[in-house]
């Protein structure tokens, strides 16, 4: 595989024509799946994702913390977050298939959990229930978890589950290896699977606009310095994506709107639709 | 399921207020370890590593096996974590609860990944003998800070292990004993090591100031009511090998860059007081002068 750092020197694009702070496209959709209680369709770039949220439904204590998904609690006394995440066999290039036991999904499952019970108003609830987010990874192609958050994030909404803010996440890389010392790297915003394998990169997912970091994962080396460029770029990318998700959800509260779902009465009238 | 005990009330507010003051139960700063030890057994590649009242057995042991076939220039080498109910009620065999999870992944980002040992140099002949290097841990005790323990016992166990040295003519290998040749260390590029950030909310300082706190090398109870924590693998150069900060309660960025600052300087803490121990063990193990003698090693 050619590496994506030799042409990008030359005419500071990367291997997908972007600019180093672009992300890829994204569409977002609300309420694909009309018997959930929330659901997302997500896309960043050509990670797909589908996310369904179950509940809050009464806590199944057998249940919880099983491998087929991990729990969190929102809030000390609040309810309870449940993630599992399923990973298509035909998501990757090479069909295979995954285990139910594979502790990388289990490891982003407890992080997906957590970092969701960070931004969900649990307390709403009472600790005797849970919430349930199933997430279905459709096609991979980088940015997983950061495109796992964002779709998570969007059916808790459609879902109507009360959220300080949107839990937003982006990826950050940069542009040398770990090997070179080289100072003039440049930090890229929204990996993709080719140039995960090459770069050193980090997710990193925030509440809303804010700087405030819920969760952050890097998994390759990279020198201390470059740290602060990635994350600095990572938190620029979040606040893009917030950008998009709030575009998602208004688009999705005109149509409801116009076909009468909701009458404009009082509730409408102050979230603001332009 | 068994679960862990829960704070009380009492404690949980008295600990949480303490913290907020900046005082801790045992009378530690906020930044400061409990008292470490590392000892090594009488055979090499065995590490004991006593963290305050955590403590933690490594032990690394080496066979000749078959390569994977879609790596056949790479040697095999394993970390495998137990987290037995000596140490913790909450614990159960056979059934890896989610610290065991987290704990097995996080080792194994950190030194697996990062390459810190140079698997290449486990091969012997490729694709048919290679070296599998195994590192059992064994946490025989848990107050806390399992993680920054467990990656010390793991990368000193590694450092002081010796496998046996092997000769290849033809297509013969030869296997020696220590009786016969000095055993030889592995590969090892770089020494990795966790420093875990345990925050606590935040405190007002000034006008609309606040900073969060947080704690370093947190007790069991500590860690029972830090609201997020956030992992920092690093080595003495200075590179980043993980960071996984996994959800919990919202931390600036900013706070974040000066923790992952603060890391390197007790990263480099820990070298230091990894290969003094090391170097202890070599000339306890030295006597006489027999080493030099015995060693194929040629001075560069």
């Amino acid at each position: 595989m050619p590496l994506d750092t030799s042409t990008y020197n030359l005419a500071l694009l990367r291997v997908d024509g972007r600019r180093w702070n672009e992300l890829r496209d994204q569409r977002g959709q609300m309420g694909v799946q009309p018997s959930a209680d929330g659901s997302a369709y997500l896309q960043m770039g050509n990670t797909k994702i589908q996310a369904i949220v179950a509940g809050p439904n009464e806590r199944d204590a057998s249940k919880t913390n099983s491998s087929a998904s991990t729990a969190a609690t929102a809030g000390g006394l609040g309810a309870t977050v449940a993630v599992g995440i399923t990973v298509a066999p035909f998501a990757t290039v090479d069909r295979k298939r995954r285990g139910r036991n594979d502790k990388r999904l289990q490891e982003m499952q407890t992080t997906l959990a957590a970092a969701l019970a960070a931004a969900v108003q649990g307390q709403a609830y009472g600790p005797r229930s849970t919430i349930h987010v199933s997430l279905h990874v459709l096609s991979q192609d980088g940015s997983l978890l950061a495109a796992l958050v964002n779709a998570a994030s969007l059916a808790l909404v459609d879902a109507g589950v009360p959220m300080t803010d949107y839990l937003v996440a982006c990826t950050a890389g940069s542009t040398s290896s770990y090997a070179a010392a080289d100072e003039a790297a440049d930090p890229l915003l929204d990996l993709n699977t080719q140039e995960e394998q090459e770069l050193p990169f980090l997710t990193l997912a925030t509440l809303g606009a804010s700087d405030k970091v819920v969760a952050m994962v890097c998994e390759s080396r990279v020198q201390l310095a470059r740290l602060e460029g990635m994350m600095a770029t990572a938190a620029d990318g979040c606040k893009g994506v917030r950008d998009f998700l709030d575009r998602v959800v208004r688009e999705k509260g005109e149509i409801m709107v116009q076909e009468g779902a909701v009458g404009r009465g009082e509730v409408v009238s102050s979230m603001d639709l332009d | 399921m068994p679960r862990e005990a829960e704070p009380s009330q009492n404690e949980k507010d008295f600990v949480l207020k303490a913290v907020r003051e900046g005082h801790r139960l045992d009378a530690r700063a906020l930044d400061q370890f409990r008292p470490l030890d590392l000892k090594f057994g009488d055979q090499y590649g065995v590490a004991d590593v006593t963290l305050g009242k955590t403590r933690i057995l490594a032990k690394v042991t080496a066979e000749v096996t078959v390569p994977y076939t879609d790596r056949p220039f790479d040697g095999i080498f394993t970390i495998t974590t137990e987290l037995s109910p000596m140490a913790s009620p909450a614990f159960e065999v056979n059934r890896p609860t989610e610290t065991e999870v987290l704990l097995s992944r996080l080792l194994e980002k950190t030194v697996r990944r990062s390459n810190a040992l140079d698997t290449e140099s486990l091969c012997l002949v490729a694709g048919q003998k290679c070296w599998s290097i195994r590192v059992d841990l064994h946490v025989l005790s848990h107050d806390g800070n399992l993680i920054d323990a467990s990656c010390l016992a793991v990368v000193a166990a590694l450092r002081h292990f010796r496998k046996p040295d092997t000769s290849i003519e033809g297509d013969t290998l030869t296997v020696y004993t220590p009786a016969e040749r000095e055993p030889v260390p592995l590969s090892w590029l770089h020494s990795p090591f966790c420093i875990t950030f345990s925050f606590f909310g935040t405190v007002s300082v000034g006008e609309d100031e606040e900073k969060d706190i947080w704690l370093l090398d947190t007790t069991r109870l500590e860690e029972q009511l830090r609201v997020s924590s956030c992992t920092i693998s690093m080595n003495k150069h200075g590179e980043i090998c993980q960071v996984a900060k996994p959800g919990g309660a919202p931390v600036e960025a900013v706070t974040v860059l000066q923790c992952s600052n603060l890391a390197l300087q007790k990263v480099k803490d820990l070298s230091d007081f990894v290969d003094q121990k090391l170097a202890e063990d070599s000339k306890r193990r030295n006597k006489g002068g027999l080493l030099a003698e015995l060693s194929a090693e040629n001075a560069r």
